[in-house]
């Protein structure tokens, strides 16, 4: 064992240690790698990590929880109390306030803080009986006796902080349960009762017993059904950001290949004389087994410490994408847990070897005598090009079929594995693209360029299945960039179209309080009265919003104005139908409309019927129709609001739309507005600003989709770097020969930078053309299994000409180093090695 | 007029701290279209002297002139040219680029030197070889000693006025050995190439009109007409 161990670090590891910046470039390229797949593992841990809030943990471990849409009604709590056992029940009212001073939004609950021990410090028993009194979490930092004004829907009042909760109790603000009733306008109903039931029943037993007491549309589920609520709708998109974080360690993979390629194609002198003085194969392909296992673990080394500290800004993105989209959840600690750092290594090695079957098997193949057949291997790739072609044909094909299956537990899997399939096509088909192209333009580049141009080419050309590896992987990172780009920019510009035709009214507004993808907090119901009034104004249009759970994930009930919408609206229909006649339908019947996520994520069609617990009744509602919606993963299910306030009678609305009268200018109507809402924190949007922030939040989100891909794309242009060193290291008979030839330094300088140009031009049209399938299974399968959103297409010109720009001048500059190596060669000690 | 002429010329190598004097006080002189042959032992010298020879290096001490010019007295830039211009380089292990067809090696010099004519004047050289029909071919479709005439032509493409070959029959037959050799000898007498060839074959050196016995970076001994001004 220990003369394998010495012959592996004399014979692999101490050749890796003469050659430190290539050796240094593929172990940073695999630690990038497994750094990227680190930090947004860990991101999307501490992102998804924090449903337990305060709002949960405030009362500690209690069994089950009550919900019901629009509130809770009072006698579900006395039909709990007058059951015959020993529970011990908790209502409760939660909403979120905004603390003034600071702008933080911070969860509001109202207990009943006779019964509850909150284990607060407090200044006096009777201090919930003031209407200015709340008691902070222990993380808000306040003291008995301050002042806290809180902005709570739209109305603003300053508070006396009475005590400081316990230390469960995070950010979270409370205040009695009376006091929080008359602050929210909830009108007795609660929002939620959680209950502590004795032992002795198991929990099924005590669901069903619970379900039969309360009343019909009021829900009771283990206490963590949320939690996992919210888990289950974020696992797509974090199912999805971390299919894209294993795309740098893809790329890396490649490039852990070409080198141990590039180190058998060097050493098979080496392989044949070790062969020849009896190593086995099983040895040999041992060894660079082990090789690739070394840059695995070197690269896990550094990709752990570096996943870490990348893992810090992902979280802020994958955070704000969460807060904007799905959730409201405070990031939890970044925890850098033993399975993380186990996860890393196993990966890193386990890519690493992989990637080295190929070329370690095929270095176990190597008889002595065939090692001394120079230029055969590269003789054999160009041979195999044409079945290799053929083979990419079939993959594509496969692609095709994959791409046309169902997704499998609501996961794309079969458009991953299309994925897959085109990627493996595009290897296979690159080595007939680098062939072809070359022997296309080595001519016109030799005329246009000159000698070094034509030497370039050949030299391309004649390393064929090492030039294909590397515009493989630095195509691949493309391919992503170009598919990511042309996925995004396409959903920018169906949004921008969308918002076009959405956002028709000419003023919008919304509670002060900062609005979350799951808070919908409410404004005063005399506002639309008062502004309907408003000579400036055509008409005003209310909604209300609720969250609700359906099919054990969460989704939005909400109510609009129809007759308005109708009227003045145009929200396009998945049917095609006009918008107008689908409103009108929806006035006064229990008909719906759902937003397509919603559809998708469900298998929701127009013409079935939806069943919802509402306001202590379940009631069945028609589908009419499916529009187009991009504004909230959840899902929408609208109803005309005579409809909801049948079922829910709370006028006040989350939302005003205001429709001006023609000839109206926007400014003096937006003061108008403004001006009759004195007294309400309410905020009002212009539409053109409105659209404007909407585009601010879809930049924000996917800024860690670009953010992986400048990872994947650093990771390929530094491998290239790499490569093009061992290309100049391999080569350098070649260039010393070019230099008693004749040739000057600058001239060899021209030829590497032209070899780089090559390979970023070969591998820009290979990745633009393979990023373009790959953007067509993102939009219309990976997107729409995942998320459920119509993409149309459309190319984002200027972004991919930059974006391209920027990857072709870092591969020139990767040049830059190999050549100087390449100009510093002595000649003569080169030819002399001989 | 002498093509090439070496005057005091010696070179040392620093090796690990400690200097090595590779040549030491050489002088000699060739004429338009003479073959020398530089004999000796492996490590005697042969190559460096081809090397200051071929101003692909300079002396320590002393001069090389070469058609007149002293290589000490350009830099790199003169250097370069001045190789392009005069000096033909032939190798032991033919040095043909894999990728390049057999008539693309060949012109690869002048185009290096950005000359038009290259096409025309590379199969007019690889005629001189009786390679011109293998033209097209790669150089892994050729034998050793077609590899080594495809060699002798690139070096003979610009038409120098001195031809360097370091061991050129080191890696072939005898009988191939005798080909190139006598190959070489109708091109110092036809093209009026001057050739300066390292061996250590004493049989090769059999072909020269000068053979100079190379010892330890000295001149041993001379046979014939080429004018050894000093020795060691």
């Amino acid at each position: 064992m220990l003369t394998r161990a010495v012959l592996f670090h004399r014979l692999i590891l101490r050749p890796l240690r003469r050659e430190p910046v290539r050796t240094s470039l593929t172990a940073i390229a695999v630690a990038l790698g497994i750094a990227a797949v680190l930090a947004i593992e860990l991101a999307g841990e501490a992102a998804a990590g924090s449903f337990r809030s305060s709002m949960e943990t405030l009362i500690g471990n209690v069994d089950f929880e009550v919900t019901a849409t629009g509130g809770i009604p009072p006698e579900a709590l006395a039909r709990l109390a007058a059951l015959p056992y020993a529970f011990k029940i908790h209502p409760r009212m939660e909403d979120y306030a905004s603390i003034r001073a600071t702008g933080r939004t911070v969860p509001l609950v109202g207990v009943d803080l006779v019964s509850e021990s909150l284990g607060a410090t407090t200044s006096d028993a009777a201090a919930f009986e003031h209407d200015d009194s709340v008691w902070a979490g222990s993380g808000l930092g306040y003291k008995m006796g301050d002042r806290v004004e809180l902005l709570i829907n739209d109305v603003s009042s300053e508070y006396t902080v009475r005590g400081v909760l316990g230390d469960r109790s995070g950010e979270a603000m409370v205040m009695d349960l009376a006091q929080a009733t008359r602050v929210l306008h909830r009108s007795g109903r609660l929002d939620r009762i959680l209950i502590e039931v004795p032992v002795g029943r198991s929990t099924e037993e005590w669901e069903s017993l619970l379900r039969q007491a309360l009343p019909e549309g009021v829900c009771v589920a283990p206490e963590g059904t949320r939690s996992d609520e919210n888990r289950r709708m974020l696992a797509a998109f974090r199912w999805n950001l971390r299919v894209l974080s294993y795309i740098s360690l893809a790329v890396g993979a490649f490039l852990i290949y070409n080198t141990i390629s590039v180190s058998v194609v060097r050493r098979r002198f080496e392989i044949g004389i070790l062969r020849a003085l009896g190593a086995t194969r099983g040895a040999v392909m041992a060894a660079f087994l082990g090789e690739a296992a070394s840059f695995g673990l070197a690269g896990a080394a550094v990709g752990i410490v570096l996943g870490r500290l990348l893992a810090v800004g992902a979280v802020r993105l994958v955070a704000a994408t969460v807060q904007s989209l799905y959730v409201s959840s405070r990031p939890a600690p970044i925890l850098l847990t033993w399975d993380a750092a186990a996860l890393a290594v196993v990966v890193g090695v386990g890519v690493s070897v992989v990637s080295a079957l190929s070329p370690a098997w095929e270095a176990s193949l190597v008889a002595p005598v065939e090692a001394m057949a120079r230029g055969r291997r590269e003789h054999e790739a160009r041979v195999h090009r044409w079945r290799d072609l053929c083979v990419a044909v079939a993959l594509a094909g496969g692609a095709w079929i994959a791409s046309r299956q169902e997704p499998v537990s609501g996961k794309p899997m079969f458009g991953y594995f299309a994925a897959v399939l085109l990627l493996g096509a595009s290897a296979l088909a690159i080595p007939a693209l680098v062939s072809g192209l070359s022997s296309a333009s080595a001519g016109i580049l030799r005329r246009l360029l000159g000698v070094e141009a034509l030497l370039a080419t050949r030299s391309l050309a004649g390393s064929l299945r090492r030039t294909s590896v590397l515009v493989g992987a630095l195509s691949t990172a493309i391919a992503m960039l170009a598919a990511v780009g042309i996925m995004v920019g396409s959903f920018r510009q169906t949004v921008i179209v969308w918002m076009g035709d959405r956002l028709q009214a000419d003023l919008f507004l919304r509670p002060a309080v900062p609005p979350g993808a799951d808070r919908y907090p409410t404004m005063s119901a005399a506002i639309p009265d008062r502004l309907s009034r408003l000579p400036e104004v055509a008409a005003v249009d209310q909604f209300r919003a609720y969250e609700i759970s359906y099919q054990g994930m969460p989704a939005i009930l909400g109510g609009g104005e129809a007759r308005i919408a109708g009227r003045y609206g145009n929200r396009p229909l998945v049917s095609g139908a006009s918008p107008q006649s689908v409103f009108r339908q929806l006035v006064g019947t229990d008909t719906v409309i759902v937003s397509e996520p919603f559809a998708n994520k469900h298998r929701v069609r127009a013409g079935d019927v939806l069943t919802l617990p509402l306001a202590g009744q379940r009631a069945a509602f028609r589908v009419i129709d499916v529009y187009y919606d991009y504004s909230n993963e959840r899902g929408f299910i609208i109803m005309d609001r005579g409809t909801l306030l049948k079922y829910l009678p709370d006028p006040e609305p989350s939302n005003v739309a205001v429709y001006l009268k023609a000839g109206v200018p926007p400014d003096q109507g937006r003061r108008a507005v403004e001006a009759a809402l004195s007294g309400h924190g309410v905020l009002v949007a212009s539409n053109r600003s409105l659209r404007e922030e909407a585009m601010r939040i879809f930049d924000r989100t996917f800024a860690i989709t670009y953010a992986l891909e400048a990872v994947a794309v650093f990771v390929a242009v530094m491998g290239v770097g790499g490569a093009l060193l061992a290309l100049v290291i391999d080569r350098r008979h070649e260039f010393a020969l070019l230099r008693f030839l004749g040739g000057a330094g600058s001239q060899l300088r021209r030829m590497i930078l032209f070899e780089a140009g090559l390979l970023g031009l070969l591998a820009n049209v290979a990745g633009l053309i393979l990023g373009f399938f790959l953007s067509l299974l993102l939009i219309y399968v990976i997107n729409k299994q995942s998320f459920g959103w119509t993409i149309q297409f459309h190319w984002p010109v200027a972004v991919l000409v930059s974006a391209l720009s920027v990857v072709y001048i870092a591969t020139l500059l990767a040049g830059l180093y190999p050549a100087r190596v390449a100009t510093q060669l002595v000649p003569i000690d080169v030819i002399h090695e001989e | 007029m002498s093509i090439l002429r070496l005057e005091h010329v010696s070179k040392d190598y620093i090796t690990e701290g400690i200097p090595v004097a590779a040549l030491r006080d050489v002088s000699l002189e060739a004429g338009r279209g003479e073959f020398v042959v530089v004999a000796g032992r492996s490590g005697c010298g042969k190559s460096t002297l081809l090397n200051l020879a071929g101003a692909m290096d300079f002396p320590t001490s002393g001069t090389v002139m070469l058609d007149g010019v002293a290589t000490s007295s350009l830099g790199e830039r003169g250097l370069t040219r001045l190789r392009r211009e005069k000096v033909g380089f032939v190798f032991q292990s033919f040095q043909l680029l894999p990728t390049l067809s057999v008539v693309e090696n060949v012109e690869l010099p002048l185009m290096l030197a950005g000359r038009g004519d290259a096409r025309e004047a590379a199969l007019e050289r690889l005629g001189w070889v009786e390679m011109d029909s293998y033209a097209a071919r790669m150089p892994y479709q050729l034998s050793g000693g077609q590899m080594q005439r495809v060699a002798i032509a690139r070096a003979l493409v610009h038409s120098p006025a001195l031809l360097l070959a370091d061991e050129p029959t080191g890696n072939l037959d005898n009988a191939t050995s005798d080909l190139i050799l006598a190959l070489l000898r109708r091109i110092a007498n036809e093209k009026d190439t001057t050739i300066l060839m390292a061996t250590h074959n004493l049989e090769a050196a059999g072909a020269a009109d000068t053979v100079i016995h190379l010892r330890d970076g000295c001149v041993q001994e001379l046979h014939q007409p080429v004018k050894r001004k000093s020795a060691c």
